[in-house]
């Protein structure tokens, strides 16, 4: 009886060592032979046509060293390494990197895929690709359109973040304090590109000189056609955009105070949005209504403005500038003949057998769209203050 | 190409043989602990003989084997045989018998005496030095023999032990042996044999006090809040610290003895109208068959009595904790205690058992429960923390915050070794410090903490040997796995088990690893409770006590896995949550008697 479980142990053993070895350690791959990607920069170049890939590499020896210099960082005092690498295709130039790295990249922390201006204007569908296929990279990494070259944005050293990349993905993660532009990922990317009508938008990064030291700036958002740039659009355009969408977070809206004398600034708390197409006689009306809670957040005036008659007059005033500001958009995609909106796709959805027909001239009906534009603005609260800090006056 | 193809080939083949070889065993794993006993050896040899196809062989290696066991047992039987004859009544003859038994001993004491009226009777006192108390034994055995005696009547008839007994002696522990073996027996037990000649019966006297220690509070269950008494190695002392907790006719204690050579007192403790009667049978039936030379501590009654011998993890419980064995046997548990250790044995034992602490009944049972959550994590912690460390850094990179991926790597930038051997390293030098910390005296085993602290917490670090993110994986397993002191040798063999898997296979390995250790874990039992009573067979009265602790109050019932016949009784009145005012008669008319006063 014990010298039977003993073999039944024994061959138990064997059984799961053999599992072990079959699967051997084919997975295994140690940190210290990766180079840990975390931004991607694609540009072209003129001469040769080819395709001039630059990868943000961390550097795993600066942390090290920092700890003991004074948190200076090692070395050169960057903490990362821009290698780039020529190549015909966006593969070949990723393996071609290893020739200078001497590691394989590792892209699964990649946080930004930053294209060029001029690979912009080409158009994006050839370059994508690899982006969407490769195994590690994640759908969800941020695309950014250069003002210029992507290799010179990904130079421009932060003064707060150890990595530009790093730096760029949280200035676009952070849009929602103003709603002047949006994160864009491969995968929204992908999705506006194969819908068709539906134009697709990416943020647009800039390097500004501010004395000595290079800063990022978004811009705004480049609107693409069938992949390929065909315009921009700027803060306020993207916001009226966002309305329509509902995805405004928060944001700044000023209106004039009701006295004209000096202006009233809100908060925007929360906004809700309903889009209904409605199609009558071959005539296309989108319905759109907002609803919009904001709140006092500073004035300029010594008037009261916490009494119900001013802040009904700001509540108009607040409404007309989100009216405006979708008008601004409409208008601007309507000069780009590009449907940033997804209109195409919400007629889809409700009029699947008229769209048939009117899915081939769409960017000619597009033209004709009428909007109809209900906005209900609400001033919840007005912070700390219920006077503004002024003088007394004795009403009558 | 060509060889390619023939790679290919042994591929399939080799997976083939062993998803066959995997069925084998897991339909092994599934019938190993099934009841009856007939049907899984039949099982297992089946599989055996269909797997290696050396049936023959082993079944020859078998009956060899079975054949020597059963000569071996023959000769042993006719040894016990020798001292079974009674005592004649020629103490001449009987002293001779005894000392030739003891081949002239050194420590053996035979004092002859003569006593009774005019000294006419011939007696004889034997006893082994040391084990009796020489004081008790003059003054309350010998005087009263020697002097007492003799003023009494000449008519009174000595040879008769009873006479002896009643009139002359003035001890209590004393019993009439007739037989040689009894005799040998209480001998070395610590009696004193009186021997009167012409009798054929022999008094055996128990006397005086064993040396023993006193009652200390137990190095391996410190209590903050609690009773600090614990067990000693005298095991009637033990015995009656529980009875001092349990003051009922009911508690029963059960003596057997164990071992032909240490001839070890092991009592069965248990409350007759709570304990399962089939439970308190099958612990008979356990205890009876272990035939040893000797019983020297608790962990040797354990290790020939548990459900499972080749299971990582126990089946049976130990305390040293008075109170903690008192609450067991009130659930309806069996209490086994073994003569010459501080530790009890008590079964059955459930996997929770290991995460609840006498303690976290007498805190408030919401600091109790934060607290048990913990010893969870804790004990998942110590099992789980390198292999995962291993597994994420080797494999699954993507899986990292790739902030944290950056520190990772930056501490690891020196580091020479692969991840798994840097963990094994590390594992091995706690390993090595925790033993040699435990097995040195209190002053060295300190120093050696202090040292090993430092070379592996700072100087390898500091080398360049180890990653930093290491010592804070390892040490913070090392803290972990002594929150859970009931599973800290089943959790230290599963810690490498799940690293060597893990530095293997990755993620994957450690599922693997976890899903082996669920599956095994289901099918173990503890005298027939399962060894994952309550959450896995699912009993929502006993969930009460297991991840979270809930109030005493609402803890009605008893465990219903362990007590199987009376399962609906009740430990405590079902209505006794504390409320100020309360429309209770009982409560009501004290209030008001209280107030007239």
């Amino acid at each position: 009886m014990i010298k039977k479980n003993s073999f039944l142990i024994i061959k138990l053993i064997i059984c799961f060592s053999m599992c072990i070895s079959l699967s051997g350690c084919s997975g295994a791959r140690e940190i210290n032979d990766l180079e840990i990607v975390i931004g991607m920069g694609v540009d072209k170049d003129k001469d040769t046509g080819d395709i001039l890939l630059t990868a943000q590499v961390v550097k795993k020896d600066a942390a090290v060293g920092g700890a003991g210099n004074g948190g200076g960082g090692g070395g050169d005092g960057k903490s990362f390494w821009n290698v780039s690498s020529n190549g015909k295709s966006i593969f070949d130039a990723v393996r071609q990197i290893t020739h200078k790295t001497g590691n394989r990249l590792f892209i699964s922390h990649n946080q930004v895929v930053i294209f060029g201006n001029d690979i912009a204007e080409e158009g994006l569908q050839e370059y994508i690709d690899f982006f969407l296929r490769a195994h590690e990279m994640r759908p969800t990494t941020m695309i950014l359109i250069a003002e210029k070259k992507a290799s010179e944005v990904l130079d421009a050293k932060p003064e707060t973040e150890k990595y530009p990349a790093m730096n760029i993905a949280k200035l676009v993660e952070t849009s929602g304090f103003t709603s002047h532009f949006f994160e864009v990922n491969m995968k929204d990317f992908a999705s506006c590109m194969m819908s068709g009508t539906t134009a697709s938008l990416a943020p647009s990064v800039s390097i500004v000189q501010e004395k000595d030291n290079k800063d990022i700036y978004v811009a705004g958002m480049v609107v693409f056609k069938n992949g390929k740039m065909v315009g921009k659009m700027n803060h306020d355009e993207v916001r009226g955009l966002l309305w329509v969408l509902g995805k405004v977070k928060s944001g700044v809206i000023i209106v004039p105070s009701p006295n004209k004398q000096g202006k009233a600034i809100l908060e925007i708390v929360k906004a809700k949005s309903k889009v209904k197409p409605e199609m009558k006689d071959g005539r296309i009306v989108m319905n759109i209504s907002i609803k919009e809670e904001s709140s006092l957040s500073e004035q300029t005036t010594t008037e009261n403005l916490a009494t119900d008659k001013a802040l009904e007059k700001l509540q108009e005033a607040s409404a007309e500038v989100i009216r405006q500001e979708i008008m601004a958009a409409f208008n601007k995609s309507r000069e780009l003949k590009a449907d940033i909106f997804g209109f195409g796709e919400m007629i889809h959805k409700k009029y699947h057998k008229e769209w048939k027909t009117i899915e081939d001239k769409w960017d000619e009906i597009y033209q004709t769209i009428e909007l109809k534009i209900e906005v209900d603005s609400k001033i919840i609260k007005t912070d700390l203050l219920k006077k503004p800090v002024s003088p007394i006056k004795k009403e009558k | 190409m060509e060889a390619k193809g023939r790679f290919l080939c042994f591929h399939i083949l080799c997976c083939h043989c062993f998803d066959v070889v995997l069925s084998r065993v897991f339909s092994i794993f599934r019938d190993m602990n099934n009841f009856p006993m007939d049907e899984k050896n039949k099982q297992i040899k089946t599989a055996w003989e269909e797997l290696f196809m050396f049936g023959y062989i082993y079944r020859k290696i078998r009956y060899l084997s079975l054949k020597k066991k059963n000569e071996h047992m023959l000769e042993n039987d006719q040894q016990d045989r020798e001292y079974s004859e009674p005592i004649s009544s020629d103490l001449g003859k009987n002293l001779e018998v005894i000392k030739g038994i003891f081949r002239e001993s050194s420590d053996l004491a035979v004092h002859e005496f003569n006593f009774g009226h005019e000294r006419r009777f011939k007696g004889a006192l034997i006893f082994i030095d040391n084990l009796v108390n020489k004081e008790e034994i003059h003054k309350n055995i010998l005087q009263p023999l020697m002097y007492d005696s003799l003023l009494l009547k000449n008519d009174m008839d000595f040879t008769k032990i009873d006479t002896i007994r009643k009139s002359l002696i003035s001890m209590t522990d004393i019993s009439k042996e007739t037989l040689l073996s009894g005799l040998l027996d209480k001998l070395l037990a610590g009696a004193a044999i009186l021997m009167v000649d012409g009798s054929k019966e022999t008094l055996a006297i128990k006397s005086g006090k064993r040396d023993s220690r006193s009652i200390e509070e137990p190095g391996t269950e410190v209590v903050v809040r609690g009773p600090r008494e614990g067990f000693i190695e005298n095991v009637n002392v033990n015995i009656a610290l529980i009875r001092r907790k349990i003051k009922d006719t009911e508690l029963c204690v059960e003596k057997l003895v164990i071992g032909d050579k240490s001839k070890t007192d092991v009592y069965i403790v248990y409350i007759k109208s709570v304990a399962n009667p089939k439970l308190i049978e099958e612990i008979r039936t356990r205890l009876k068959r272990i035939k040893v030379e000797a019983i020297l501590e608790s962990g040797f009654i354990e290790q020939y009595i548990e459900d499972n011998p080749y299971s990582i993890f126990p089946t049976v419980s130990n305390s040293e904790k008075p109170d903690k064995v008192a609450a067991k046997i009130l659930e309806g548990r069996v209490a086994i205690f073994v003569d010459g250790t501080p530790f009890v044995l008590v079964v059955p034992m459930v996997f929770i058992e290991s995460f609840q602490s006498v303690e976290d009944y007498y805190a408030r049972p919401f600091f109790a429960s934060i607290i048990r959550l913990i010893r969870f994590l804790s004990f998942i912690i110590s099992t789980l923390g390198p292999a995962i460390y291993v597994a994420l850094t080797v494999f699954h990179q993507e899986l990292i915050p790739t902030q944290l991926l950056i520190s990772i790597a930056e501490g690891r930038d020196r580091v020479p070794f692969p991840a798994i051997l840097e963990a094994f390293l590390m594992l091995f030098a706690f390993d090595l410090l925790r033993e040699a910390g435990v097995r040195l005296p209190k002053p060295v085993g300190q120093t050696v903490g202090i040292v090993g602290a430092i070379v592996l917490g700072q100087a390898s670090v500091e080398a360049g040997l180890i990653s930093p993110i290491m010592v804070i994986v390892v040490s913070a397993t090392a803290i972990a796995s002594f929150a859970v002191p009931a599973q800290t040798d089943s959790g230290t063999v599963l810690r490498y088990i799940y690293l060597a898997l893990a530095g293997a296979a990755g993620g994957f390995g450690v599922m693997m690893g976890l899903l082996a250790t669920l599956m095994h874990l289901a099918s173990l039992r503890s005298f027939g409770t399962p060894y994952l009573w309550p959450v896995a067979p699912l009993d929502l009265s006993g969930l009460k006590d297991v991840f979270i602790r809930m109030p005493l109050w609402t803890m009605s019932e008893r465990p219903k896995a362990i007590i199987w016949s009376n399962r609906d009784s009740y430990n405590q009145s079902q209505d006794l949550m504390p409320s100020p005012y309360r429309n209770d008669n009982n409560d009501s008319n004290q209030r008001e008697q209280g107030r007239n006063d």
